[in-house]
């Protein structure tokens, strides 16, 4: 109903014939809207340049374009699978078995593919000790990803196609196979009988073909005396898992010692079990990662090493071989007597890079009977030989090579004669370079036939007597690239592919009735085993006479070195491996000369650390043989022999690289006559150099707690409380263990899963492949040599390496300056020979966490599975956590790491960014972030037994580094599962939790050091 | 307010005022044209501000790399300055209300500058654990707010919450404490305004001051009630702050001292500010009779007391550092770790200042003399910002394990946030000793009678015939 109400506007309407009112009903508006004004001016209308319409039209296009402005977001190029592939899922990865075998790594893997692309790099734990993937080997697969990689083949540096390569290299091996002229093949080490096999052929159509073997990590020597001896080029296996004493003369077996992959039976034999471990006895110049990892070592020169080897020899066999005396003489009575108890258990290893040292090594070997020493299952990862190299650069420069094809090698950067190489090239009518990357050598040689990755290639290897294994692609070629093996079928007009060669190869000699697809399917064949050895006797007293004379003992003596991180510098372009803390020293980015305390102060050679804390060193040029290194850092080296300094090959690469990743400086220009034995002179300059090392305080500072180890002795007779004590703290008067002491009641733990990691100091070798399988397995980015400098290192994991002091907290007791300035001083100083211990650190997973209560937003927060969580969306980066952790493993993202010019590595472009895990979120700027236990690893687990209704096994359970470690040092599981391995570790005797009496309860555990002496 | 007071007291204003003389004094600087100096301190203040306005907006742009921290050393001279503002933050008011509670009334000289400089203050302070976030645009996360993320709450666990409430309870409290006592004294202003303009703004800002007796009586009980419930906020903001540090596990800020400790350095340093801060002013505004050597005397007593109880803190955690037999704390404190080790120098700037020369002051002589108390002042200052850096970068930069023992050093952003805040305090500062009434003078004329030099010489002349 409508309202009748009326309502007054003025007192006026009450007047019925008001002319105001009358008027106001009239007129709308009160006043008259001057629109004549301005519209009513027709001519200044029209001379006006802008229209109504055009006024609208810029009204809209401002509107639209304003609109459109606004609404720009990142374009993300996603492609969906039109056709799906069978075997992939989007989201569920595939694992095919593979191998990585380049002349310095040697490993059965399993590759990881995710949606077509491989992102990380398994072992294969059906190969056994072959299976154990190193550092590097974990790395490789970013390497797939280099952005400097080579796009296509290359003739005189300019882009080719491969037909016009394929013309002009047949052109001219046609004309040189008419003039009968010399074509020489130079690879890298192969352990793979297709590869030799296509070469052999090649050999076979070509008439005058030679195939020369170089590796810039040589073990010509070894090699040698080995064929000398049994009439096989190859190496002996050691069975280091047999051993009861090891004596090792500057063998880095842990390292690189011919081709590695001694770390898995090494670690078998170091866990005290029924009162027996080995005793591991290491002689040698720098303090090598094995040297780390020894009972007991001792520090002698280069040239001491070749003494001590013969006067052991003497002593053991009641020989007289020539020598002279040593200071470690006493010592190697001692060991002598040792090794003889030991008998066949015993072992003796030299890294001397001599024949005639390595044949008295063997001879000392088989005098001892030593089961360890195995000859029957030789080893074929190496195969360079020195002297076919040296001949081949003659005989170059002579003009009478014709043709030089490369593959896998890289003289250029690794021969100390390069530019003598380089010359020799010149002659050479046709050169060919297969490689990757646009290198040193490629620079040279006027073609380059680009290769793919190990990922993207066929191939097959037998690492040792019997044990063969097959490489497959596990992605398309990401470039024009083709494999070596392919371009040498075709260069001899062949019709096959390189996959069929293997194949038909395999058929015929390998398989023996064995099934291919089983064999591809597994990665390995066991197959047959039978080498023909002979039996050669041996002048030893000449041998050793010879080596005597080639031995010239000088005030320095440079033992070059390979790291763990680079070897010999072919993955030099892999930030991971630039940024891998060398397991010793700490460093990254860098090479540097290694040098006693004592040296460096007779020499006035300095380490000092700045307002930052980060670490700077004096500067020196070095001058080995007539070749001079300038601007070579200097690194105070606890454990580096008087009289001897170390310098690290593999840095120094130029070509083929990115800037940021051009480090160090190239100390294979040192390696006269392939040895890694020099005489050197060492000169200060003024520069000073700015190391970036992520350790700066190297001992322990008496926190004996942190790391605990005991002797082997006591370990065996005296009880548990002796040496692994756990704090105590009164509770009602009573002392209990501070486990035991809280202030809350315990959350009821004990349903679902419960994760726990444990980690073996035992076995723990340091080898450092953990912290790489981590940076690979969590999306962790690389921060560069600065930010490393200034302590904002990023790895999740990290191995914190420590020196013994001579002050100990006893010792300062005794002299009564204990908990003083002067004990605490006198603590940061390491032994001149420490003993050394490693520990692997992460995110220990608090059931009391400090980080948990302090976060203002709970960012942070327990997992019901023990995880201690990161929200990285919640987190507002106050980073009180990080301050409160006192095992300071957390990690803040100080830049955006990700797609940011300023941290130009491989999340910077496209192909890089390839490699990244799509389970683990790339995190953005301002947040923290640490390791989650690889929560999508156990999740994935768990949802998968879920699926097929079943319980999860206990090795499915694993973490990045644990699956990595090749000497099962690290142990992941569900301790809910009483069954599982690590569930038993708990109770274990040498179980104990770092900083235990903080009370933070964390669930990882350690197993402390028993070392293998007599005193602690 | 007894209008008797013995003649032996020194009087609290000199220069023989009357009540109008009082009235003109306060407003003088608001009424009269800013000289030469004011705008040669205010430009450079400001220039300071917008420097360090620059180096917050480079450090939110790019990110919190650019200062010096790193994965061992989390917080450094940006937790250090918090602190250190919060803590001169603390002397405004103690002055005020607990000064007030004890009838002290030598506080009404100062106490409005001591409050205005409390929430200058406290400004600084509260921009730092905003900035010092690595992801500031998500800050509000820290806000219990209601939200559609299911339980997601703030963790009522962590100090840097309690914080939080602390300090926004503490500049809450003291704005308004310090704005109920500028009512009348604007409205003293507004009365004597001449420019509409300026009768205006003093208009609105004393919310329509009549000068009634009702007004006055509920003046009074207000600033009372207030007081009563500032008085515990002078414990509790830093008592809060302590526990950043004391409920941690880190040896070295595990220590339960800390909230006392850090209670009475707040009071020792903030003291130490308005003693700056009114020695420059007292020459600056024309203010000798008001702030006379009486309250830089009383000041720098409380400074003696409070330093002493800061000095007996340093020499217990010392004590604490040995006995409690652990060698993590035996570290920190007794040998290497802080005295001879390499941040010797931050270590002994800290005992020099907050220590040794505030000694002094036991000497009536020095304590009474001005350019010594301005002195002092100003090491004080060093010494408790220095204190708050040892605690922090010390602590953290020896933590458990001695693999990530590293060190710290501050980049140009660092220093350039740090002089930033200065900058801006002083703009504050500058701004308000123009537009305000610096002294609370209607507080003030209550004691002339009684503490006024002209009356009390009344009165003995009256004694003596």
């Amino acid at each position: 109903m409508a309202s009748n109400k009326k309502y007054w506007r003025s007192v006026e309407e009450l007047k019925s014939d008001s002319p105001i009112v009358e008027g106001l009903m009239q007129k709308e508006f009160v006043e008259e809207i001057p629109t004549y004004e301005f519209l009513g001016d027709k001519d200044n209308l029209s001379q006006s340049a802008t229209t109504r319409r055009d006024f609208l039209k810029y009204v809209g296009f401002t509107t639209a374009a304003v609109t459109l402005a606004s609404c720009e977001g990142p374009v993300v190029k996603s492609i969906p699978y039109v056709v799906k592939p069978d075997n992939i899922i989007p989201g569920v990865a595939n694992y095919y078995a593979s191998l990585i075998s380049d002349g310095s790594d040697s490993a059965n893997i399993l590759v990881k593919v995710r949606e077509g692309r491989p992102i990380k790099i398994e072992p294969n734990k059906m190969a056994g000790n072959w299976g154990a993937t190193s550092a590097r080997v974990q790395a490789s697969v970013l390497s797939l990803y280099d952005n400097n990689r080579l796009r296509g083949p290359l003739f005189n540096g300019e882009a080719i196609i491969w037909s016009d390569l394929d013309k002009k290299v047949l052109d001219t091996l046609a004309s040189l196979k008419n003039n009968k002229e010399k074509i020489v093949i130079l690879t890298g080490s192969t352990a793979s009988p297709s590869t030799k096999k296509v070469i052999e052929n090649f050999s076979q159509l070509y008439g005058n073909v030679s195939h020369v073997v170089n590796d810039a990590l040589s073990e010509s020597a070894a090699l040698d005396a080995f064929e000398t001896m049994y009439g096989l080029r190859a190496l002996p296996s050691y069975k280091f898992e047999k051993a009861a004493v090891i004596v090792s003369i500057g063998a880095d077996f842990l390292g690189d010692w011919q081709g590695g992959q001694y770390s898995a039976n090494y670690a078998k034999g170091r866990v005290p079990v029924n009162g027996k471990m080995s005793k591991h006895l290491q002689f040698e110049s720098n303090l090598s990662l094995t040297g780390a990892n020894a009972d007991n070592r001792f520090p002698i020169k280069p040239s001491e090493q070749v003494y001590a080897l013969l006067n052991l020899y003497n002593a053991v066999t009641g020989n007289s071989l020539p020598s002279k005396e040593t200071k470690a003489d006493a010592a190697i009575k001692k060991i002598a007597v040792l090794l003889k108890e030991a008998g066949s258990k015993a072992v003796v290893v030299t890294g001397i890079q001599d024949k005639n040292a390595q044949l008295i090594t063997n001879a000392l070997n088989e005098f001892l009977q030593s089961e360890v020493y195995d000859i029957t299952t030789p080893r074929f990862i190496k195969a360079g030989n020195d002297a076919d190299v040296a001949d081949l650069v003659a005989e170059m420069a002579a003009g009478k090579v014709g043709a030089l094809f490369i593959y896998n090698s890289n003289p250029s950067y690794s021969l100390a004669n390069a530019a003598a190489f380089n010359e020799a090239l010149k002659k050479v009518k046709l050169s060919v370079n297969c490689t990757m990357s646009n290198d040193e050598t490629a620079l040279q040689t006027q073609f380059v036939a680009t290769t793919p990755h190990y990922l993207e290639s066929w191939g097959d290897a037998q690492f040792q007597a019997g044990e063969y294994s097959l490489m497959q692609p596990t992605i398309k070629q990401l470039f024009d690239t083709r494999q070596f093996e392919d371009s040498m079928l075709i260069w001899m007009g062949e019709n096959t592919t390189y996959y069929q060669f293997i194949k038909d190869n395999w058929s015929a000699s390998i398989l023996n009735g064995g099934s291919w697809n089983q064999a591809l399917h597994d990665g390995i064949f066991i197959g047959n085993a039978e080498v023909s050895l002979i039996k050669n006797e041996i002048d030893l007293s000449a041998s050793a006479a010879s080596l005597l004379s080639q031995t010239k003992p000088a005030d320095f003596e440079l033992n070059l070195y390979a790291k763990i991180s680079l070897g010999d510098g072919k993955q030099a372009n892999n930030p991971w491996l630039q940024e891998l803390p060398d397991p010793i020293t700490r460093t990254t980015w860098d090479n540097y000369m290694t040098i006693s305390a004592a040296d460096a102060s007779k020499l006035g050679l300095e380490n000092w650390n700045v307002s930052d804390g980060a670490l700077n060193g004096s500067v020196v040029t070095l001058k080995v043989n007539g070749t001079t290194l300038e601007n070579v850092p200097v690194l105070i080296q606890p454990g580096q022999a008087n009289g001897s300094i170390g310098l690290a090959v593999g840095y120094g690469r130029t070509a083929g690289m990115q800037k940021e990743m051009m480090t160090g400086v190239n100390a294979f220009a040192f390696m006269h006559n392939f040895s890694n034995f020099q005489t050197v002179e060492i000169e200060k300059t003024a520069s000073i150099h700015e190391f970036a090392c992520v350790q700066l305080q190297h001992t322990i500072m008496g926190r004996d707690e942190i790391i605990k180890e005991t002797i082997l002795e006591d370990y065996i007779n005296k009880p548990k409380e002796d040496w692994n004590k756990t704090p105590e703290f009164s509770l009602n008067h009573e002392e209990v263990a501070a486990e035991r002491v809280d202030l809350w009641e315990k959350f009821d733990d004990t349903i679902g899963h419960h994760f726990n990691l444990s980690i073996d100091l035992a076995t723990c070798t340091g080898c450092a492949a953990c912290i790489v399988a981590c940076h690979a397995e969590n999306n962790v980015p690389v921060v560069g040599k600065h930010e490393i400098r200034v302590s904002r290192d990023m790895h999740w994991l990290r191995i914190d390496r420590y020196y013994t002091s001579d002050m100990t907290n006893e010792k300062a007791k005794e002299e009564d300056i204990f908990g003083t300035g002067e004990m605490f001083n006198t603590m940061t100083i390491p032994s001149e020979n420490p003993k050394v211990a490693f520990q692997p650190v992460m995110c220990q997973h608090c059931n009391h966490a400090p980080c948990e209560t302090v976060c203002p937003v709970a960012a942070t927060s327990h997992g019901r599975q023990g995880q201690n969580h990161m929200a990285y969306n919640r987190c507002i980066g106050t980073r009180y956590c990080a301050n409160n952790c006192p095992y300071k493993v957390r990690r803040f993202n100080w830049f955006k790491y990700p797609q940011n010019n300023e941290f130009d590595f491989n999340m910077n472009n496209d192909l890089g960014r390839m490699v990244l895990n799509p389970d683990v979120v790339v995190r953005s700027r301002g947040v923290m972030e640490k390791c989650s236990m690889c929560l999508q690893k156990t999740q994935l687990s768990i949802l998968t037994a879920k699926r097929e209704g079943r319980p999860v096994a206990d090795e499915e359970f694993q973490t990045a580094c644990s699956s990595a470690c090749p000497t099962g040092s690290m142990v992941f599981g569900d301790v809910n599962d009483k069954e599982s391995e690590v569930a038993n570790l708990i109770d274990d005797d040498r179980t104990y939790h770092l900083l235990a009496e903080i009370g933070t309860k964390p669930n990882v555990m350690y197993h402390l050091k028993v070392r293998n002496t007599e005193e602690s | 307010m007894s209008h008797y007071e013995a003649s032996i007291r020194e009087p609290l204003i000199n220069g023989n005022k009357s009540y109008h003389d009082i009235t003109v004094d306060v407003a003088a600087p608001v009424e009269g044209k800013a000289n030469k100096k004011w705008w040669i301190a205010f430009t450079i203040a400001l220039l300071a501000f917008l420097y360090g306005i620059a180096c917050i907006a480079y450090t939110i742009g790019i990110g919190i790399g650019v200062w010096g921290l790193n994965n061992r050393v989390n917080w450094a001279w940006d937790i250090t300055n918090f602190v250190w503002w919060v803590g001169i933050g603390h002397a405004g008011t103690l002055i005020s209300a607990v000064l007030l509670l004890f009838r002290q009334k030598w506080r009404m000289g100062i106490n409005r500058s001591a409050e205005a400089m409390t929430i200058f203050a406290v400004f600084q302070a509260g921009l730092f654990p905003i900035i010092h976030m690595g992801r500031v645009w998500n800050a509000f996360y820290v806000l219990p707010l209601p939200n559609a993320l299911g339980s997601l709450w703030v963790n009522f666990n962590s100090p840097l919450l309690w914080d939080v409430f602390a300090i926004s309870t503490y500049l809450s409290v003291s704005l308004v404490f310090w704005y109920t006592g500028l009512l009348p004294d604007f409205a003293m202003l507004r009365d004597r305004a001449v420019r509409p303009f300026q009768k205006k703004i003093y208009g609105l800002l004393s919310f329509g001051w009549s000068g009634r007796l009702k007004d006055w009586q509920r003046f009074e009980e207000v600033s009372l009630v207030l007081a009563g419930l500032a008085t515990p906020l002078v414990l509790s903001v830093h008592t809060i702050v302590s526990m950043d540090f004391a409920t941690s596990v880190i040896p070295g800020w595990h220590s339960t001292i800390f909230p006392p400790y850090f209670v009475a350095g707040a009071i020792f340093s903030g003291f130490a500010m308005v003693q700056t801060l009114l020695l420059i002013m007292r020459k600056v505004s024309n203010l000798e009779a008001y702030i006379t050597r009486i309250h830089i005397e009383n000041m720098n007593k409380v400074i003696l007391l409070t330093g002493g109880i800061v000095s007996v803190a340093y020499i217990t955690e010392f004590f604490m550092g040995w006995y409690s037999g652990s060698s993590y704390e035996d570290y920190t404190y007794l040998s290497v770790g802080a005295a001879t080790g390499p941040y010797w120098w931050a270590f002994w700037a800290l005992i020099t200042c907050n220590f040794i020369i505030p000694q002094s002051l036991w000497f009536k002589k020095l304590r009474t003399n001005y350019v010594w108390s301005f002195f002092i002042s100003i090491v004080i200052n060093i010494g408790m910002w220095f204190e708050r850096f040892d605690i922090i970068v010390i602590d953290l930069s020896r933590g458990h394990l001695p693999s990530s023992w590293t060190m710290f050093s501050p980049t140009f952003v660092d220093v350039g946030i740090f002089i930033g805040t200065i900058g801006f305090f002083f703009v504050l500062f500058l701004l308000y000793a123009r537009t305000f009434p610096v002294i609370a003078q209607a507080e003030l004329k209550s004691i002339l009678k009684s503490s006024g030099d002209n009356y009390k010489k009344l009165r003995e002349n009256n004694h003596e015939q």
